[in-house]
């Protein structure tokens, strides 16, 4: 068990077309036992970074500490770290036991020591009755569980995953999110989860970081990063549906800041944290914080249904207003025609206001 | 239907191709002296004779050229075994500064016509007393079975998934260990057929062991078989006969070890 320090971390490699910056000083605090998922659309550095961790990938610059150890330069079997591939990387032609104790063997434990921890894994995890069989005669769910014991059985201090659930159809996925939740309750092991997955991230994490472009956007518990997005990436890639953008203005009228976007005024409450000195700005809505209301009530923003979708027990409305087009949640007995006009409302306390209009663009409330 | 014909009709053509040389190698062999040069030619021998078997024994030293064949062979494919495995999995899994052209260098090694290199050979090995051995003959053969094996090894290499190797550094294993202990395991079929190809190239080479080796006692079947060819006289039979028996072991080799060609590498670990 230790923390993780990751200490201004840099990775580049180098291609054809010059360097590629796939990780820029990357900055982290993991405390002990601490369950933290990197997050990030494809190509964003995740991967890289825990490549690093493992020590499969060295850094350009920077040092990684276990536990106020620097173990930047050690070779990976001399991390005391595990880690679960996306792709299980079971040894094909290695029984269950073998696979489970490969580890343990390569450490030279006893083979009394060996047997005990295999079965005690072989419990924890519902395979007991599976190690002489071969990695191809498992099903996706018990491959997935063996890689999780081949990782868990040698006590790491690090627990590291590798979008380890993204191979399994999306039932099981479920199910094994739930267990391996459960497992990091039992076991409390320090583990970095790598996802693409930002359901996965916002359901098992302890913390959250979001990474764009080789650059950490954000780093907080799910509820911070679902509730107040640091930028305007942030917001649009944690929550599914997306967080509704309208692009605009803002300006001060009568004393008051206001947004105004194509078909849209938005008075802005009377006191955001800080106030922007206007120009452009975004907008930025979840589906479940736009109301229907009625037509004379104040704010009220003309719109029309254009699709309605049920999702069980709830129902998305794909509406078009002034010149552009949001997603409202509503449950699913609220039941809406294409083409028939609706007034929407805004909570006030419940907007989001960026600062320009890129990706990047940085959260103003 | 007609395709059918037609798929098994180029297949036939291509068998007799193949085949129909072993078929008189063989056949020439059982038959007696007098009946090889028939006209028209038998195509089942008249009379079945085992005389050039026995002459073949009896009277030339076959099972020594033979024995000699295969310690070379057997020795020169275990070095090329040994290094070309090392140096294919370098050029497969390493990044490196001129790593793509390192590789292209062993196949134009590999091209290089043996006949260039046997006079240079035999002028080095003279220096280091290597000739009239077969430590040396089988460091000669080297130059074409190394580059065969690192580089047909190093796509074999390739192709095992690199998860299977990171999974088990990061289980506690040197580079040494997971190549040894992940790696080659799931390479098993492509080292069983580089290997046998690597001792066929080695098993019918002639130039090389005629000009590094001048000792009768220690010459390899095919210079060895050319001494059954005099100015006057060709013994066809014994010929065919010891060619039939020097065959043998490739043909047997092919044939236990055709289910590791046909069968795929252990798929199931990874995904699947």
């Amino acid at each position: 068990m230790a923390n993780v320090r990751i200490d201004r971390l840099h990775k580049e490699f180098r291609a054809s077309t010059g360097a590629v910056h796939a990780l820029r000083e990357l900055s982290l605090d993991i405390a002990d036992g601490e369950f933290v998922s990197l997050v990030g659309p494809s190509g964003c550095g995740k991967s890289t970074a825990l490549r690093i961790i493992a020590g499969l990938e060295t850094p350009t610059s920077g040092r990684i500490l276990f536990g106020g150890r620097d173990i930047t330069g050690l070779e990976p079997r001399d991390r005391n770290i595990a880690m679960v591939f996306q792709s299980y990387a079971l040894y094909p032609h290695m029984t269950v036991r073998q696979n489970l104790e490969y580890g343990l063997r390569k450490r030279r434990v006893p083979k009394p020591e060996r047997d005990r921890k295999v079965a005690e894994i072989g419990a924890m995890l519902q395979i007991a009755g599976m190690f002489e069989r071969k990695p191809r005669q498992l099903s996706g769910g018990q491959r997935q569980r063996v890689a999780l014991g081949r990782a868990l059985i040698r006590d790491p201090e690090v627990f590291l995953l590798d979008e380890p659930l993204s191979n399994l159809d999306a039932k099981l996925r479920v199910h094994m999110r739930a267990e391996l939740a459960a497992l990091h309750q039992k076991v409390r092991t320090t583990m970095v989860y790598v996802t693409h997955d930002q359901l996965e991230a916002l359901t098992l994490s302890d913390r959250i970081v979001v990474m764009n472009h080789g650059v950490m956007q954000q780093v907080g518990r799910p509820e911070e990063i679902y509730s107040r997005p640091a930028n305007r990436f942030v917001a649009e890639f944690i929550g599914t549906p997306s967080m509704n953008m309208i692009e605009g203005e803002v300006s001060i009228e009568g004393g008051r800041p206001v947004f105004n976007g194509p078909g849209v005024a938005v008075a802005l409450p009377e006191a955001p944290p800080r106030t922007p000195g206007g120009g452009q700005a975004t907008l930025g809505v979840r589906p479940e914080d736009i109301a229907l209301v009625a037509p004379d009530a104040p704010g009220a923003i003309p719109a029309r249904v254009t699709v309605s979708e049920l999702a069980g027990p709830e129902r998305f409305h794909f509406v078009s207003m002034g010149g552009g087009s949001v997603i409202v949640r509503t449950p699913a007995s609220t039941v809406l025609h294409p083409g028939e006009a609706v007034s929407l409302g805004l909570q006030p306390d419940r907007l989001h206001l960026f600062q320009g209009t890129g990706e990047d663009a940085a959260a103003l409330r | 239907m007609p395709r059918l014909l037609r798929t098994y009709g180029l297949a036939l053509v291509l068998l007799t191709f193949v085949a129909f040389p072993l078929y008189w190698m063989t056949l020439t062999s059982l038959k007696p002296q007098t009946e090889v040069f028939r006209v028209p030619p038998t195509f089942l021998p008249a009379t079945w004779t085992l005389e050039h078997y026995v002459s073949l024994f009896r009277l030339t030293d076959f099972g020594l050229l033979f024995m000699n064949s295969l310690k070379v062979c057997l020795l020169s494919t275990a070095f090329a075994l040994g290094v070309g495995i090392l140096g294919a999995y370098s050029l497969a899994r390493f990044r490196g500064r001129g790593k793509e052209a390192y590789g292209r260098l062993v196949l134009l090694a590999y091209m290089f016509p043996g006949a260039l290199l046997v006079i240079p050979l035999l002028l080095l090995f003279r220096e280091l007393g290597l000739t009239n051995g077969h430590f040396g003959l089988s460091l000669a053969y080297l130059t074409f079975s190394l580059p065969f094996v690192m580089w047909v090894m190093r796509d074999f290499f390739a192709s095992v998934p690199i998860d299977l190797e990171e999974a088990a550094l990061i289980d506690g294993a040197t580079r040494l260990g997971a190549l040894w202990d992940v790696v080659l395991p799931q390479a098993v079929p492509g080292i069983i057929a580089t290997g046998i190809f690597a001792f066929l190239f080695a098993w019918n080479e002639y130039l090389f062991a005629l000009v590094l080796i001048s000792d009768e006692s220690l010459r390899t079947l095919p210079p060895g078989m050319m001494r059954f060819v005099s100015t006057t006289d060709t013994n066809w039979g014994l010929i065919m006969a010891a060619s039939t028996l020097a065959t043998l072991p490739m043909a047997l080799a092919f044939g236990l070890v055709q289910r590791y060609l046909v069968t795929g590498m252990g798929a199931g670990g990874v995904k699947g």
